[in-house]
């Protein structure tokens, strides 16, 4: 697959086959995303791929367990700013209209918000953490090598959908991963496998502002 | 448009280029790939990435001021964001100074020679000679995980470009004068300057371009359980 082809097909997938992920797949995308850039070489990027089941414990763990508090990072700040609401809004309203699930219908949203923390159905599931010394620039070079292994991922067939939800649960996590909790963050999940093509949760039109919304150009 | 490119033939050939030919890059070609580019992903859809894309006598203005400041100020003006941790040790250390060791050796730059490491570091603000920047930049009430989502834009970037058969080095050094950045791109209050990159056509038989760049085995960094 052609990166163009690459960008444009991958998606957040909400809905996967139970189709098992090969290893030796996993190994090739994690061996060529080791290319991705990072500010004086530094390859702040950690992460554990788990499948079967040290997944499944780990999901049971989850599910049983309320959100930590405080929070692992503040991942919603922006949230309250009117146009990230109104970019948050339009696309989870996209999203419960293609599921059928009603504006009030709070259960129906909770339960679907709940599959977070079965990563939808995916076999695989990599979880992301690294030094908490990185300051925001390491965090755009975790971005950069999160966003390559998405892209070789579509590669080889594969989808994916990146899960900041799961810093609900970075400490559990930690603690399943044996990952320090005084020397380690946890930034986030990346649920992995093959999307169910015909669910409309994969389907939705996604809304993005124009190029012109984000980029100018001088001097042309 | 060139041939196309599979995604890891695209990964694999990215690299941080140094030393640009002169060609131009098309107006047409850019805005082709940050249309594509505006499907990157980012939490909550926040989509918090803005740039200014600069070339010409408008590049040329912006470089010339900031060469004129390192005069005054060679250790950076005007900073906003820590662009590397204060303390950073074991693999963190050995990597910056693995890189930095073979590209200096790569460009004939002997251990000790600290005149001729400053002028190739200076020729960022030339942009290596790339006839195009892509300058960055964020609210400021963004936090770490939409400094993430921009990294996820800027690589995604970086690899249309190499489909489109062109190349990049991203440069966050231009963040040490970043308040000036902001004033002579028109950024309005309340944003961040986060960074630049260089775009244009790699000069293939530059040694700088060349040398093999360090990375550490993926089984350092990531495990697998249960497969």
């Amino acid at each position: 697959m052609n990166v163009a082809e690459a960008v444009m097909t991958r998606r957040s997938i909400r809905a996967f086959k139970d189709t098992p992920v090969p290893l030796e797949t996993l190994r090739r995308v994690m061996d060529t995303a080791r290319w991705s850039p990072s500010g004086c070489n530094f390859q702040p990027w950690e992460a554990t791929i788990l499948t079967g089941a040290p997944l499944r414990a780990l999901q049971d763990k989850m599910l049983v367990t309320p959100p930590q508090d405080p929070r692992e990072y503040s991942w919603d700040d922006p949230e309250v700013i009117p146009q990230c609401l109104a970019r948050l809004h339009g696309v989870g309203a996209a999203m419960y209209t293609a599921m059928g699930i009603g504006r009030d219908d709070s259960a129906a949203r909770d339960n679907f918000m709940r599959s977070n923390f079965e990563s939808f159905g995916a076999p695989a599931l990599l979880l992301c953490y690294f030094d908490r010394r990185m300051g925001p620039p390491q965090w755009s070079d975790v971005g950069m090598w999160l966003q390559t292994i998405m892209l070789l991922l579509r590669g080889e067939g594969l989808d994916s959908c990146p899960q900041e939800a799961l810093s609900l649960h970075a400490k559990l996590i930690k603690d399943h991963l044996g990952v320090s909790d005084e020397t380690h963050i946890f930034f986030c999940g990346i649920a992995i496998g093959y999307r169910d093509a015909d669910n409309p949760v994969n389907n939705f039109e996604r809304e993005r502002v124009s190029v012109d919304g984000n980029v100018r150009f001088d001097g042309f | 448009m060139t041939a196309l490119m599979s995604v890891s033939e695209a990964v694999a050939s990215r690299r941080s280029i140094r030393r640009f030919l002169p060609d131009p890059v098309e107006r047409a070609v850019l805005e082709r790939v940050l249309a594509k580019a505006q499907r990157a992903p980012s939490g909550g859809d926040t989509q918090p990435w803005n740039a200014v894309i600069v070339t010409g006598a408008e590049l040329a203005r912006i470089s010339a001021a900031i060469i004129e400041l390192t005069k005054t100020a060679p250790l950076g003006a005007g900073v906003e964001y820590p662009i590397y941790p204060a303390e950073m040790d074991g693999r963190y250390a050995a990597q910056r100074m693995a890189v930095g060791q073979v590209m200096f050796t790569a460009a004939g730059i002997a251990r000790g020679d600290r005149a001729a490491r400053f002028a190739q570091m200076r020729e960022n603000w030339n942009s290596f000679g790339a006839p195009v920047q892509l300058f960055t930049y964020t609210p400021s009430y963004m936090g770490k995980p939409q400094w993430s989502d921009i990294g996820m834009w800027l690589q995604t970037v970086m690899l249309l470009l190499r489909e489109e058969g062109l190349d990049s080095c991203a440069q966050e050094i231009w963040a040490m004068y970043g308040e000036a950045m902001k004033g002579l791109l028109g950024i309005p209050e309340g944003h961040i300057f986060f960074c630049g990159m260089a775009i244009g056509r790699r000069d293939p038989e530059a040694a700088i371009n060349t040398f093999p760049v360090p990375r550490i085995p993926f089984e350092d960094v990531v495990r697998f359980e249960g497969f």
